[in-house]
């Protein structure tokens, strides 16, 4: 039992984590708290799901329950999304940081995008569910007494890729360099020479793509609602702060730790509390270390 | 004039119009009954209850006409002193307390918002042993949790009718090993009580009890918890979109498709879902339609009285809750709240002889009355017969899913479900 409920915990985790980034590179780069995050992952769920309706899920690759056309779906998904967060920023709070605005005016304004760009899905797409394939499946034993799905192995393996590549681009690239350099200190990022205005584009942009993607996997278990996003923001900022806002470790871990701990808990309390676990946990992290676990010092 | 003065203006307006005089017994003394006979009612009169409210109070200042019209309480015209409690508890209680402490009503019809009806009960009805018929208020704790003391009934079924049905058939199908997964909400609770009331003297067993939240991304942890016992079967109560998830799920980690479904579930959002192709072997509940002569004989009461159908929430068990009070009034020794009490439970006694709606019928009901005899009534609901806990049953019916059609099997009948509350509860 234990070791399904970890393999559960870590495959719910997988898809906060790379939610969670976006929103650990908003507090941290952007400084201010973006409660429109969410709807991105609905939106990419639904650009996804448009790519689906035209190209179809594809017949189905090996034991996965889609095809090529799906992979092709959630790249495009992550382009249109990344744009829409760009263009978010330059509609709502590029105007706002320009003039100065307090950093609770930014995350007010967050919330009303975030009502906007939610009901503008259920103008477009209706209130109802929508699939991206009828296909079932059924569970394989992984590893003595686990079961998962052959689409979670691959859920698992991508968001492993991804966040490897991350770290690379982070690293090693030009632009990396300068968002981490934001992330520490955009005064002295600025006085360096660092491209304020392009580092922001990039955020939002990238934070576009993962919310995509992390959307998209959400949406193959098993559906797309426009409240698909909504309902996972407190888990993607329990993720981000958890893990230490800005450190990309580190909302992978707290992505990780907010999935394990509502999975691994209900073994021990009756599933009715689960969601209030990984706030618990939350209190305890931040009790310890207020800056999350792999956050700097102010 | 306070907005309380004139709601005691408007409720004597509607009490004035209930009266109505039976053969100039308006100021005889009767059998030591002071004339009129007064019954308290409380209603949502204005509110957001009000536009279904409407044919609610009809229907009582009906059942009014009709116990007079067939003889009254012994000897005496029947007066509906109806007030009005705008949803709120607080107004609510205030009119239980009026009622009670002015008007001395032994008997209150009342009202349609469980969070009305309950601080009623506490504060008022149950403390002052007096009878409180409701029409409309479903909440399970009411007649379970001690508060009413005996005091409190209802004319309407509630979740134990669909949970017991649901009990019923998964133990006919054989199916002896059964998880529970349901949503976490009075109604869920509600029902996974009854049915673990129901289903092991029935021959089945609940191997696992799984609560739910709703608008979760993903219930593998709760699925995998109900599958931990290996059962044969799953009951999943709670609403579609989570629902669809949750099935999805279930058959993913190697689920039984036999799976037992509430009455949420018989829509086709569900079953486009999960996949028809999926749920061949699922089944389900629902409340159904009840029929019967004394049932045609209201509506036809009613339309011909007011104009317009009775259809609508409320209405027919509306009317029941008022002849019940009627009728209880009459079996009873005097005309206090532990004497109706008491009565409540005899007019539908065993071995009766049936009467039913309308002021015809109550007339030979009060006769058999006289003689000494027992009645079995049957209202614009059916057989209106309270259970030990005063709750009433109703029908219910079986549906399956065929190649993505939502069909009914079979239907079960109030008397079935009677048997089967008398075989659960004993």
């Amino acid at each position: 039992m234990l070791g399904q409920a970890i393999a559960d915990g870590v495959l719910t985790g997988a898809i906060i984590a790379l939610g969670a980034i976006g929103v650990s590179f908003g507090l941290q780069i952007l400084r201010f708290a973006n409660f429109a995050h969410s709807e991105l992952l609905t939106w990419g769920a639904y650009i996804a799901l448009v790519v689906v309706a035209f190209a179809g899920p594809g017949t189905p690759t090996g034991p996965l329950s889609f095809g090529w056309q799906m992979m092709a779906a959630m790249a495009v998904a992550a382009v249109l999304t990344g744009l829409l967060a760009w263009v978010m920023d330059q509609l709502v709070f590029r105007r706002l940081r320009n003039q100065g605005a307090h950093p609770l005016s930014l995350v007010f304004a967050a919330f009303g995008a975030a009502l906007v760009m939610r009901y503008v899905v259920v103008l477009i797409w209706g209130p109802g569910t929508h699939f991206y394939t009828r296909e079932l499946q059924f569970a394989v034993e992984v590893l003595p007494g686990i079961r998962m799905l052959p689409d979670q192995i691959f859920v698992l393996a991508l968001t492993l890729a991804v966040v490897v590549a991350l770290h690379l681009f982070l690293t090693y690239s030009r632009t990396g360099m300068a968002m981490r350099a934001m992330a520490e200190s955009p005064a002295l990022a600025k006085v360096c020479g660092v491209n304020v205005e392009g580092v922001t584009r990039w955020t939002w942009i990238l934070s576009g793509a993962l919310a995509a993607v992390a959307g998209t996997f959400l949406g193959l278990s098993p559906q797309v609602h426009p409240e698909m996003g909504f309902s996972l923001l407190l888990s993607l900022f329990a993720a981000a702060i958890l893990g230490g806002a800005g450190s990309l470790p580190g909302a992978v871990i707290g992505g990780l730790l907010v999935g394990l701990a509502e999975n691994v808990s209900v073994l021990f309390v009756d599933p009715g509390y689960k969601g209030a676990m990984p706030f618990l946990l939350l209190l305890a992290v931040l009790f310890v270390r207020p800056q999350g676990l792999f956050g700097e010092k102010q | 004039m306070s907005v309380h003065k004139m709601l005691a203006a408007l409720a004597g307006g509607v009490a004035l119009t209930a009266l109505l005089s039976v053969g100039g017994a308006g100021t005889a003394q009767a059998q030591g009954v002071a004339c009129p006979v007064k019954i308290g009612g409380i209603l949502p009169l204005t509110g957001s209850m009000a536009p279904i409210t409407k044919k609610i109070a009809e229907s009582a200042q009906l059942a009014v006409e009709h116990i007079n019209a067939g003889g009254g309480v012994k000897g005496c015209p029947v007066q509906l002193v109806l007030r009005d409690d705008q949803g709120q508890p607080t107004v609510g209680v205030d009119a239980a307390k009026y009622l009670v402490e002015v008007e001395r009503v032994p008997a209150i019809t009342g009202t349609i918002s469980s969070g009305v009806t309950g601080p009623i009960i506490a504060s008022v009805t149950a403390p002052s042993r007096v009878v409180q018929i409701s029409c409309c208020s479903t909440a399970s704790a009411f007649t379970l949790d001690g508060r009413s003391q005996g005091y409190f009934f209802r004319t309407l079924p509630t979740s134990k009718t669909q949970a017991f049905a649901t009990a019923s058939e998964i133990a006919k199908r054989g199916l002896k090993k059964t998880a529970i997964i349901y949503v976490n909400t009075d109604f869920g609770i509600d029902m996974t009580r009854f049915v673990k009331e129901a289903l092991p003297k029935l021959g089945g067993e609940i191997t696992a009890e799984v609560a739910y939240n709703d608008n979760q991304p993903s219930y593998r942890a709760e699925v995998q918890r109900a599958l931990a016992a290996r059962p044969e079967s799953l009951l999943l109560i709670g609403f579609p979109k989570d629902a669809v998830t949750i099935v999805r799920e279930w058959l993913s980690l190697g689920g039984s498709p036999k799976i037992a479904l509430n009455n949420s579930m018989r829509v086709k959002d569900f079953v486009d879902g999960v996949g028809a192709r999926f749920l061949n072997e699922a089944f389900g509940m629902d409340n159904a339609q009840v029929q019967g002569p004394t049932v045609d004989a209201f509506n036809q009461a009613f339309l011909a009285k007011f104009g317009y159908d009775s259809q609508g929430p409320g209405v027919h068990t509306q009317y029941d809750a008022v002849m019940a009070i009627g009728l209880a009034m009459n079996i009873a020794k005097d005309l206090t709240g532990p004497s109706i009490k008491d009565a409540v439970r005899q007019i539908h006694a065993a071995g009766g002889a049936t009467v039913g709606t309308g002021p015809d019928e109550f007339r030979k009901a009060v006769g058999l009355i006289r003689e000494g005899k027992a009645i079995k009534y049957h209202g614009a609901t059916g057989p209106l017969e309270f259970d030990a806990n005063g709750d009433v049953t109703g029908p219910a019916l079986v549906w399956k899913i065929t190649n993505g059609e939502i069909l009914v099997d079979y239907t079960i009948s109030i008397e079935e479900m009677q048997a089967l509350f008398k075989k659960v509860e004993g």
